[in-house]
């Protein structure tokens, strides 16, 4: 037992003299020996106040009803809670002041009766509580207008986001600077279009002017977020449609390539998708449509704009084009979501139909099967998928029965009718 | 000036309904008819924040540092002689005889005032300040001094030859300021002086329900009273003080003042020893039958001290902490009658034979207490959760300070106002239950914690009890705080440390003291000598040491 040993040890300089046959393991000469235990005093001495113990005691509380969504409750400690505000410790202070956000935030979310000016009441004093929050309390907070349609009143509360400074607490903070810059430009294009709505139907050269500010003030903004790395799909397709309406092609171009070839940008096959659609719209040549889908069909080979890939492959004159294209349809059909779709079978018997006008087309179509054969069959080919076929789509039935023949040439499928 | 700032507002009073607003010199607005103060404050003009105005406090108009009131600046003793008044106030409305507070407490505190060179001497340690006073303030301060007549030591008190002895090295290093924990420990001293029916662990459980003025005691201040420096944050506490640290007070106090020997306390009263016991026996639902029990470990103990080195209890200045040895010698004639190791005890509820209502069973009596100490712990809890520690006026020490509390205290306020007006039904502070000496309620009735067990009959106890006792630990009397507790807990048996926590409970210590309590208690009826103090007992071998006692034979 510890407290044995304690007693061994502490004894242990009034038994020196005596026998020290049995005290094998102590050393002799007097040197006292420690064990290193626990110091008990230091456990004694951190003491907390009772004000703490009230505090602690009372978030304990506040964990718990939320925990079991008792908002009500939660409320009501929230009334003593509150009082850990004025703790004159500041070493805790920003943790404190998060806590009460996020937790006031949290059950006013959950309450009936809270109302907007008290969500106001929160945010305002927690932001100016500290500094470390107030950056993030105020995106919050015009989330939460945006959320409930104020679009104003989010668009000046991140205005005056935009102005804060704070030494280096705003320095350290730029990942917060550029997304306040980045919804702050969004806000300014839903205005523009209201405006740009309003002007189709009632022309107005003062409305024309103030659209125009709108543009250049997002502008400005979403040019500096758009070089900045990371996935900014919304804020790309409003400043493409403001850039577009402006005709500034050449501007449009250069960041929707910068976006979708960028390598310090992550992959985003949704970057290939608006240029396709932006090249598409502006009637470009097929070459330059086929070279964006190339990658976009590396990326996500299951895209529902492969169809369209395959229709511009066929039409393309170039050698492999066929081959490829034949490529690119039996990955789609190697998803599930692709199974049972009647445009990818009757693209796919396309191709099998211009390719039998080629030569060598068995082999091509069998190195192309090769690395699926084996689980293919299972896959589309049972009986069970017949007979569901013949059910739900007879002519799905009779495309696969004859694409069947060619994609296995010396198997016999069990994809009949009537098994 | 007040009616262009106030013109803007004119709801009613809520106490009056008038509309009749003056603004205090904190800024607050107040009535002046029925002079209620309300939350509204001068400095926050505009709440609104729809128009999406990131400030929310307008400059306030006037100047913002205010010159002092009177030039007066204020002592300290002269802030604690409100609190104590009020404190002395609010034990007489519980009870108490006003005679306390006449004939003990304000000579007392004058003896302290004079002694500490605060007042009452010919060079006072701080300016007098008796000409510029003439407000009432000053009037009722000139009260105090006058009633009870003996507001200088020397006249007919007996105060002047002491003839207790006092153990030097008990002596702490203490300052001669007053605080907050002082106060109560002068007035435990009258009390006890007075033999008034208050012990301190119930003094305690007053100030912890808010029965008796000691948290936020700033707010106690009239007004005009206005503290600078480290002074003004002696008046709020952010603890309550344990029971030790008042004892010790209390003792330093008696020996600073340099009382003679508490008067005795006769065998009738409420204070005196047993008959804290059957208090603490009746609060804790243990049978009556098991005050014999009580008495006749009472008197081993009193066996034991006589032939031990310790004082004698007559001779000491300070009388001891009966309320914890009542406490202590209940669970040590526990510990006799029913072992407490884990087995002991259940195998004697196993063995009764008769299980009727009229005997009385281990088991279900701590069925019983448990479930009632479960929902007390758990109403306790709440009131320590929705204490409110922080004054609606907050004190700073400097003006730099002061300005960055007084924000804080706004923006809690605000937060708090927001979920107040939210939760409904509306909360109001949760009052701890009346200022009763005891805890439970045992009976039929339909408020009461459970049945009562008082009447039943102890049939089956210990016939051969074997004691057990953890082996004690060398350690240095001068240095030793008695934290051996936290080391102990872990191999204690659970219903020995169950125990503990129940009776810890019902007086409002910490188990740490109560159980040190025990353990002197223990060596009082063994007649053991510690082991610093040297001597041939078998309690000094690393070996759990068990003696017989065989209480049924024992003389008297």
């Amino acid at each position: 037992m510890m407290d044995d040993l304690e007693n061994e040890f502490g004894l242990k300089e009034e038994r020196e003299g005596d026998d020290d046959s049995s005290d094998d393991n102590l050393s002799k000469g007097g040197r006292k020996s420690h064990l290193p235990l626990v110091n008990l005093k230091t456990a004694e001495s951190s003491k907390k106040s009772d004000f703490h113990e009230s505090t602690r005691i009372c978030l304990e509380r506040i964990r718990k009803a939320m925990l079991h969504h008792r908002w009500q409750e939660a409320a009501k400690y929230m009334v003593s809670f509150s009082q850990v505000l004025e703790e004159t410790n500041r070493s805790k202070a920003p943790q404190t002041i998060e806590l009460v956000w996020r937790i006031s935030t949290e059950i006013l979310h959950h309450l009936p009766n809270s109302t907007m000016d008290d969500y106001n009441i929160i945010y305002e004093r927690m932001k100016h509580s500290g500094v470390r929050h107030y950056l993030t309390i105020c995106l919050e907070k015009s989330f939460h207008l945006m959320l409930h349609g104020e679009l104003e009143n989010a668009r000046r509360e991140l205005s005056a986001g935009e102005s804060w400074r704070y030494g280096k607490e705003s320095a350290s903070q730029h990942h917060n600077f550029t997304l306040i810059h980045a919804y702050r430009s969004l806000l300014d294009y839903i205005i523009w279009c209201d405006k740009k709505s309003l002007q189709s139907t009632h022309p107005n050269s003062e409305d024309d002017q103030s659209m125009h500010r709108y543009f250049k003030q997002a502008a400005v903004n979403l040019r500096e977020v758009l070089k900045k790395p990371g996935v900014w799909d919304p804020f790309i397709l409003c400043y493409i449609e403001m850039l577009e309406f402006y005709d500034d092609h050449e501007e449009a171009l250069k960041i929707l390539n910068n976006y979708a070839y960028d390598h310090s940008f992550p992959p985003n096959p949704n970057a290939h998708v608006y240029l396709y659609q932006y090249l598409k719209r502006h009637n470009a040549p097929e070459k330059k449509l086929i070279k964006v889908l190339k990658i976009l069909q590396v990326l996500v080979p299951s895209h529902e704009l492969m169809l369209e890939y395959i229709s511009l492959l066929l039409q393309s004159e170039r050698t492999n084009a066929v081959q490829k294209a034949l490529e690119v349809a039996l990955a789609m059909l190697d998803f599930k979501c692709w199974k049972r779709n009647l445009d990818v079978w009757r693209h796919l018997k396309a191709i099998i139909q211009q390719m039998q006008t080629q030569e060598n087309c068995q082999e091509a179509v069998v190195a192309v099967m090769d690395q699926r054969k084996d689980w293919w069959s299972a896959f589309h080919f049972t009986s069970m998928h017949a007979t569901q076929d013949v059910k739900d789509n007879p002519e799905l039935f009779e495309i696969k029965s004859s694409l069947a023949k060619v994609l296995y040439p010396d198997q016999t499928l069990k994809y009949t009718a009537g098994s | 000036m007040d009616e262009e700032e106030t013109a803007g507002f004119s709801e009613p009073c809520s106490q009056c309904s008038e509309v009749n607003w003056r603004i205090s010199d904190e800024g607050r607005f107040y009535c002046h008819s029925c002079h209620t103060a309300i939350e509204r404050t001068r400095d926050v003009v505009d709440l609104d924040f729809s128009q999406g105005s990131s400030r929310i406090s307008n400059v306030s108009r006037g100047p913002r540092t205010k010159k002092q009131d009177h030039g007066v600046s204020w002592s300290w003793c002269e802030g604690f002689q409100f609190i104590l008044q009020q404190q002395a106030e609010a034990l007489i409305r519980l009870g108490v005889t006003s005679d306390f507070r006449d004939s003990t407490l304000w000579p007392l505190w004058t003896l302290y005032l004079q002694r500490s060179g605060q007042a009452f001497n010919d060079a006072p340690s701080r300016p007098s300040n008796q000409g510029a006073k003439s407000d009432s303030d000053g009037e009722e301060a000139c009260q105090f001094y006058s009633v009870g007549g003996s507001s200088v030591p020397e006249s007919g008190c007996d105060w002047s030859d002491w003839s207790g002895s006092f153990s030097p090295w008990r002596r702490r290093s203490h300052s001669e300021v007053m605080t907050m924990c002082k106060t109560l420990a002068l007035i435990h001293v009258c009390v006890l002086w007075n033999r008034e029916c208050v012990t301190l662990s119930h003094l305690l459980k007053l100030v912890r329900g808010g029965h008796v003025p000691f948290l936020r005691a700033s707010e106690l201040l009239p007004d005009r009273m206005k503290f600078v420096g480290k002074k003004a944050l002696m008046f709020n506490v952010k603890s309550f003080p344990s029971h030790r640290s008042v004892l010790l007070d209390a003792q330093h106090l008696v020996h600073f003042l340099q009382l003679p020997v508490f008067p005795p306390i006769s065998r009738e009263h409420p204070l005196h020893l047993m008959t804290l016991t059957l208090c603490y026996l009746m609060d804790a639902n243990l049978p009556d039958q098991l005050h014999q029990w009580v008495c006749r470990v009472e008197d081993l103990s009193q066996q034991g001290s006589a032939s031990s080195t310790l004082k004698d209890k007559g001779s000491a200045p300070f009388p001891p902490p009966y309320d914890l040895q009542a406490a202590a010698l209940i669970i040590v004639t526990m510990k006799l009658l029913f072992g407490l190791d884990d087995h002991t005890e259940w195998d004697l509820s196993n063995n009764l034979e008769d299980q009727s209502a009229d005997v009385f069973s281990l088991r279900r009596w701590y069925r019983i207490v448990h479930c009632a100490l479960l929902r007390a712990q758990n109403r306790e809890e709440e009131l320590t959760a929705r204490r409110h520690w922080k004054p609606t006026v907050p004190m700073a020490r400097t003006d730099k300070e002061r300005h960055l509390v007084l924000k804080r205290k706004r923006i809690s306020e605000q937060v708090q106002s927001c979920f107040h007006r939210l939760s409904s039904p509306p909360c109001n502070l949760v009052t701890s239950d009346g200022p009763s000496i005891f805890s439970f309620c045992w009976g039929d009735g339909a408020s009461s914690d459970g049945p009562s067990l008082h009447h039943q009959t102890l049939t089956h106890t210990h016939t051969h009890p074997v004691y057990w006792h953890r082996p004690l630990q060398p350690c240095n009397v001068r240095r030793c705080t008695g934290g051996h507790f936290l080391s102990d807990e872990a191999s204690l048996p659970r219903s020995f440390l169950w125990l503990l926590q129940l009776f810890s409970f019902l007086l409002r210590v910490s188990t740490a003291e109560l159980h040190q309590e025990t353990l002197k208690l223990e060596r009082r009826v063994f007649g053991c000598r510690t082991p610093s103090q040297g001597g041939t007992d078998a309690l000094q071998e690393p070996q759990r040491k068990k003696k017989v006692i065989d209480l049924h034979n024992k003389s008297l």
